[in-house]
């Protein structure tokens, strides 16, 4: 209590510091002249009894450090002091100041940045929904190692005999069409279990969630939940949004609920508008077998772990299960076995890829980073070395070590703290840039990332380790301070520092990294855009259409297919068209299929897999891909010919050694297929990949529920067909909409978004970095010159030209920096073969950035050099 | 050294304390005089000392302080004894007391009495 009570008082007097010194100052004042009178009183002389009362007060300076002591918190007092010094001499180099702050906030920004995104890939991948990341995947795997996903049926088992996961949550993704006949629109929903919300623990916003009788029995109560978004847009927010109908797949749905705000499902970062019950599927999807048919896997399963269990053991539960369950229905689950998976491991969806490519730009991120700490801590040096006298004075006056370093690591602290919150702003900033992605194929994509306390503790992380990284030099270099000798040397006279040049070599090497990172990263984005995809682009419409919600069989998606592309070909302004279940250049990638080929000898185990498409006739010709052998497909409604499949010249190169393709059998798990045509290659997945094997199948052999419309018009002006389309699917089926209607070359530049970002990174930060390690070199060289500016006056005295003077001092700074950008360039030569393995050495980038990195440190040795060369030797001499 | 400060303020706090529930409200130097005059040579040397133990038992609240007059019509700080001062006075006499008891037993004690 009573200490509390003292604790808060020493605050208060903290403040209040003037006015009790004052009043001590007074007290001490009074005490001597009472002192004083009695001393006179005694019969000394007045000299001698003012003598005496000081004597017997004693030291009054260490009585008052007592006093201060006792009154205030010292600790606190001095921090507040250091500070208000620090901010003092910041404001005193506010040119420098800004330099350090900016650098350092774009430093931290661009880390925290990019650790939002990985915070929220293995952290949080599901807004809204709390401990997400302790969920886990069940996928059922193939021997193949594919994970096709659960049924219905096996879901349930799975419920049961995988005791270590509770609340095991089904989903599955299915496009909505929602809306009376001839105005319906396309929206993405999730088919739920009835414990899906229960599982995810999640309070609805308004209304309630599926009770589990209302998924227990097929086709019950048609209820319906909508997302937050839906309802602010649809219903704008209304309270009585729940229990209106909503017409979806023909079906009238009640709403029941609305999901809580920014939740957008279970397949992050897709982001879906309604939940349904999963027994209403076939009410929903014409009829589907999915719920009794063990061989429709179209559902995804995530649980938690029960408390206590482990992963291993839901593993070892789950494949003992997948096993039994392979005994049991061999037709549908023979070869199937199963894994659990972290969440961020996600076969599906971008995760896994994005989270990699993350890791390398946090890493090379983090190297710019230390770059920046490296040019501070040298500036930082720079100017320190200018105050060593100042510190000497302050040792001299018995300042201890602790007390020099503290001063020194408040300032640089203080700037560290600025540089910190202009970074997390530049964040924030940048966090909410990139979420508002374009929409992305046909799926609407939302990355929740935010700027949360986690990843602002890790900017202030940051920001804390750069200011500790960039105090230590200065910090030791002063603290260690000979005082004898910085009271005695003038500031022209410095003793070399050794810290600063090796600090200057460490600098450029660490930016010759991340410049030579930057410009591979680039020169291959600038590349690729330029690499001829083998295909022809430009002139080509896209179109999706969607049959999965009318339950269609294979005759009737044949039919449907070939009665589109008729319409589509009497067109005036169709050149061609055709239908393909896949496009190039798709940020989701094109699935490749395993399969085995007549007269293909296998050396390794393992299987064969070729990327597959399946396309309608006129596909090759729509996209400007020639045959070089064989026909193009048989007509949609040939029903002689035997099941067909084209192949293109690499997968005739790879596995049949370039032997005569045509004619042979090529057999998949499903069925057998006659290769009658060999393809030119082209670009599948991204620019500039090695070739890789295609198969192409017809659609008439492999109807597909879905498809894309691909249109090659006549007239220069591709997006002039869209109405045309619409008009001709809406006379087929006025219940069906055409959806993400776009361009090829919009489609390609929509699924570069991802990769255009770094690549809009590394193009800012390059000439950023190169511009700091330019202002670092400048500052250490100037400040090196002008204190040698006594040296440099007796040379020019004796006769020495100033170009020698000028040759001498770039050469001894050149030296320097040549090593760190020797050891760099290694370092990076060393890093790019390990990232790039087959790539080879990139001449120009491993030749152009040392040259333009070594011009710009030769330029900002030159300058100052050039003006210390200038001076007038008689004026140098008689500095001091 | 730490350790014969804190022992020096604990006894000069006392002293303090003991000498205003005596004498009522005194400046600085009116203590300094007493406390020198009672413990002979305890205060002789360094009057200063004294200032910070007074600032801490005003921060405990033990002793409040005002401006007044001085014998010699200057402005001076007189201090007095707060009713929890008075409390501490004879909490702290009594430990006091009972240590003194205890060690003077100790002094008194004869080798056949501790074996």
């Amino acid at each position: 209590m009573k200490s509390l009570r003292r604790f808060f008082t020493r605050l208060v007097n903290s403040a209040a510091r003037r006015a009790q010194e004052e009043r001590l100052r007074e007290e001490i004042h009074e005490h001597i002249a009472l002192q004083t009178e009695e001393n006179l009183r005694a019969g000394l002389s007045p000299v001698e009894a003012r003598r005496q009362a000081m004597l017997k007060f004693g030291g009054v300076e260490a009585m008052k450090q007592d006093y201060r002591a006792e009154r205030g918190l010292l600790l606190i007092e001095n921090l507040l002091g250091d500070l208000r010094n620090a901010a003092r001499s910041i404001s005193r180099m506010p040119g420098l100041a800004a330099v350090i702050i900016v650098s350092l906030a774009i430093g931290i920004g661009v880390n925290t940045t990019i650790f939002s995104w990985i915070q929220m890939i293995l952290f949080e991948p599901m807004p809204a929904v709390s401990g997400a990341a302790n969920f886990l995947l069940v996928e059922p795997r193939t021997e193949a190692g594919g994970y096709p996903g659960a049924s219905w049926l096996e879901y349930r088992d799975v419920q049961t005999q995988v005791p270590a996961l509770r609340d095991v949550v089904a989903s599955q993704m299915v496009p909505f069409n929602v809306g009376e006949r001839g105005h319906t629109e396309r929206t993405h929903g999730q088919l739920v279990s009835g414990n899906y919300f229960f599982a995810l623990a999640l309070k609805p916003a308004l209304g309630r969630f599926f009770r589990p009788e209302e998924a227990e029995r097929p086709g019950t109560e048609p209820v319906l939940v909508i997302s937050y978004d839906y309802w602010q847009t649809r219903f704008r927010g209304a309270p009585d949004a729940v229990g209106q109908t909503v017409r979806v797949n023909e079906r009238d749905l009640v709403v029941i609920g609305v999901a809580p705000k920014d939740f957008q499902g279970t397949l992050v970062p897709l982001k879906f508008e309604l939940w349904a019950p999963a027994t209403m599927a076939p009410a929903l999807l014409g009829g589907t077998r999915d719920l009794e048919d063990r061989t429709i896997r179209s559902f995804s399963l995530i649980g938690m772990l029960r408390p206590g269990a482990t992963r291993q053991e839901a593993q070892a539960e789950f494949s003992t299960a997948m096993a039994q369950l392979a005994r049991d229905y061999p037709d549908a689950s023979a070869g199937i076995g199963g894994d659990i998976l972290p969440f961020w491991s996600s076969p599906r969806g971008p995760q896994r890829l994005l989270i990699s490519g993350l890791a390398i730009l946090q890493g090379v991120m983090l190297l710019l980073l230390l770059a920046v700490c490296g040019n501070t801590a040298n500036l930082m040096l720079a100017r320190g070395s200018t105050r060593q006298r100042e510190m000497a004075v302050r040792v001299a006056l018995g300042a201890g070590r602790w007390r020099i370093a503290s001063l020194v690591l408040s300032e640089n602290m203080l700037l560290a703290l600025l540089g910190t919150s202009l970074g997390a702003a530049f964040a924030v900033w940048g966090t909410t840039a990139l979420r508002v992605a374009p929409v992305i194929g046909a799926f609407p994509l939302l990355f929740p990332t935010r700027v949360d306390a986690f990843t602002l503790a890790f900017a202030m992380l940051l920001g804390a380790a750069c200011g500790l990284i960039f105090s230590a030099a200065p910090a030791v270099h002063l603290a260690r301070l000979d005082v004898q000798d910085g009271l005695r040397s003038s500031s022209n006279t410095p003793p070399r520092s050794r810290a600063r040049r090796v600090l200057m070599g460490v600098e450029v090497g660490l930016a010759m990294v991340v410049l030579i990172a930057a410009a591979l990263f680039l020169e291959s984005f600038r590349s690729a855009r330029q690499t001829d995809p083998r295909f022809r682009p430009e002139g080509v419409l896209l179109a999706a259409y969607d049959l999965s919600g009318r339950n269609p069989n294979d005759t009737s998606e044949r039919e449907f297919a070939a009665r589109l592309l008729e319409r589509l070909r009497s067109l005036p302004d169709v050149e061609a068209a055709a239908i393909a279940t896949n496009v190039p250049l798709d940020l989701h990638g094109i699935p490749a299929r395993p399969f085995t080929v007549q007269g293909r000898v296998r050396t390794q185990s393992g299987q064969d897999r070729a990327i597959s498409n399946t396309v309608t006739p006129g596909y090759f010709k729509v996209m400007a891909i020639p045959l070089v052998e064989g026909n193009d497909f048989a007509d949609m409604r040939d029903k002689a010919a035997p099941a067909q499949a084209i192949v293109n010249e690499e997968f005739v190169r790879r596995y049949l050694n370039g032997a005569d393709a045509i004619g042979r059998r090529l057999q998949t798990r499903a069925a057998s297929f006659t290769i009658t045509g060999v393809a030119r290659n082209s670009v599948y997945d991204a620019f500039g990949e090695p070739a890789q094997p295609a198969v192409y199948f017809s659609y008439r052999d492999r109807p597909q529920d879905q498809g894309e419309i691909h249109l090659r018009t006549r007239s220069a002006n591709e997006t002039a067909l869209t109405s045309e389309a619409r008009a001709v699917l809406r006379d087929l089926d006025p219940m069906l909409p055409l959806y993400d209607v776009r361009t090829f070359s919009q489609h390609i530049e929509r699924n570069l978004y991802l990769r255009r970002i770094p690549a809009r990174m590394f193009a800012v930060l390059g000439p950023l970095l190169l511009g700091l390690a330019a202002v670092g070199i400048y500052a250490v060289v100037s400040y090196a010159v002008a204190r040698r500016t006594r040296e440099i006056g007796v040379r020019l005295a004796f006769g020495a030209t100033s170009g020698r003077v000028v040759l001498q001092i770039i050469r001894e700074n050149l030296g320097v920096i040549a090593w760190g950008a020797a050891i760099g360039w290694v370092l990076a030569l060393v890093i790019s073969g390990h990232a790039i393995p087959k790539g080879g050495v990139d001449l120009p980038v491993f030749i152009g950035v040392p040259a333009i990195l070594l011009a710009v440190a030769t330029l900002a040795c030159w300058i100052p050099a050039r003006r210390a060369s200038r001076i007038d030797p008689m004026a140098a001499l008689r500095h001091e | 050294m730490k350790q014969k400060a804190d022992v020096l303020q604990g006894t000069l706090a006392l002293m303090v304390l003991k000498t205003l529930d005596v004498l009522g409200p005194l400046h600085g130097y009116g203590i300094a005089r007493r406390i020198e005059q009672i413990s002979g040579d305890l205060l002789a040397v360094n009057q200063g000392t004294l200032y910070p133990v007074l600032l801490k038992l005003e921060q405990e609240g033990a002793i409040a302080s005002e401006w007044g007059a001085s014998e010699n019509n200057r402005r001076a700080r007189f201090y007095r004894l707060t009713r929890a001062g008075r409390k501490q006075l004879q909490a702290e006499t009594k430990d006091w007391e009972q240590t003194a008891t205890i060690i003077g037993r100790f002094f008194e004690a004869k080798p056949e009495d501790l074996s």
